[in-house]
């Protein structure tokens, strides 16, 4: 698949949260200021988790017929990397960008989205341009996803929904119409537009 | 999630919406269900009589990565037995059998056992917490799968072993196969999040 296919795959079709559950609960992080960091985070925390998952999985794992082992070296060796690197990121400037990336990249490294996105790009027929491409656009996917869902989140607290459907019931519910909408680009769709 | 003065547990799933992802995606059987929720309870439980003890063995810095790291081996492990028991069943919950060492009940263990509060205002034990809150999960697990089987293909998988899991058709086509999408999950599980909130008010106590 192009890179144009891999993008729009990846980002609606295939999207983190609507397609694989990844995440948190959807909707329930009030998306503010920090949004824009935020993006940036899970855009780089996924790209470094998946380029090394890619580099054990298919260059040291894979040949030896050890594929299946990769996650245990990711939790080993690329999470406290990873921690390391966010940790560093945020003590290093006290009030900047990159101090509020460094702070949510921490959050975010041990999770189900940076695993599962990792593990699937790893684990995918991808060459590692593709894998990087493909887990960076999964972030960004995931980040455009939460923020819809918080939006919609907003607006469903003002709205006179049944006691029982008020809160986490009708997030639900909405995040499972958008997902709907965001199947619409399938693979099939994307093919026949990126080639 | 935590105990209540009256002894009430709230449901994990429906309650604290813990471990909800693979739910959504992958547990689109009876049998799906029940394999991964057992697995999410064996890595829960199994972290939670672990990790105390390593805690007088193993320096303070090294126990975050440490406890990963068998979260991380305990999944596996659990992924090859059930890869053995059933290659099908292992297939179709695909990798979301290895992100069971990050699920949501493994991370609340873990947390739990790094906390220095014992479990529960009555002071009961971790390990009990936490197998009140796997068990309540892996029934969730299956109710989910049991309900989104029967209601959207019509039949039934059972979590037998082999290669093909005994399968009971009720009717022969599918009503309503829009439920076994992940867009299916996320309506279907907020519908049982509201029906909880109904039945838990219903008896006088708070759904979360």
């Amino acid at each position: 698949m192009s890179y144009l296919g891999i993008v729009v795959g990846t980002a609606f079709a295939s999207n983190a949260l609507l397609s694989y559950g990844f995440g948190s609960v959807p909707g329930n992080k009030a998306e503010g200021g920090g949004a824009f960091a935020s993006a940036i985070a899970l855009a780089c925390v996924n790209a470094l988790a998946s380029a090394f998952l890619w580099g054990v999985h298919n260059i040291f794992l894979g040949p030896l017929g050890l594929g299946s082992l990769d996650i245990v070296f990711f939790s080993l060796l690329a999470v406290p990397l990873l921690k390391f690197l966010s940790r560093a990121a945020a003590e290093g400037e006290s009030q900047g960008l990159l101090a509020r990336v460094g702070a949510e990249a921490d959050d975010l490294v041990v999770g189900s989205l940076v695993f599962g996105i990792a593990l699937l790009v790893s684990r995918g027929a991808y060459s590692l341009p593709e894998a990087l491409v493909a887990s960076l656009v999964s972030g960004l996917g995931y980040w455009l996803a939460t923020v819809l869902l918080g939006a919609l989140r907003s607006r469903l607290e003002l709205s006179d929904l049944p006691a029982p459907f008020k809160g986490s019931p009708a997030m639900l519910i909405s995040a499972g119409l958008m997902a709907l909408a965001f199947m619409g680009l399938d693979a099939a769709f994307v093919k026949s537009l990126a080639g | 999630m935590s105990e209540g003065r009256d002894g009430f547990v709230p449901n994990p799933v429906l309650a604290g919406l813990v471990g909800v992802c693979p739910l959504i995606a992958v547990s689109r059987s009876l049998a799906e269900g029940v394999i991964y929720g057992l697995g999410a309870a064996f890595c829960a439980i199994a972290l939670g009589a672990v990790i105390p003890p390593l805690k007088g063995i193993v320096a303070d810095r090294l126990q975050a990565p440490i406890s990963l790291a068998l979260s991380t081996a305990l999944a596996l492990a659990y992924a090859l037995c059930a890869g053995l028991y059933s290659p099908t069943l292992a297939a179709s919950l695909w990798i979301y059998l290895p992100l069971l060492a990050v699920s949501g009940l493994s991370l609340g263990a873990l947390r739990r056992c790094s906390s220095r509060e014992r479990y529960g205002p009555d002071g009961k034990s971790r390990l009990g917490g936490i197998c009140v809150e796997s068990i309540m999960f892996l029934v969730t697990a299956a109710f989910i799968g049991a309900l989104r089987e029967t209601v959207g293909l019509g039949s039934l998988t059972l979590p037998t072993p082999g290669l093909r899991p005994t399968r009971i058709e009720f009717i022969g086509i599918a009503p309503l196969s829009f439920l076994l999408t992940p867009s299916g999950g996320f309506i279907l599980l907020g519908f049982l999040v509201a029906a909880y909130k109904i039945i838990v008010r219903a008896g006088g106590r708070k759904a979360s």
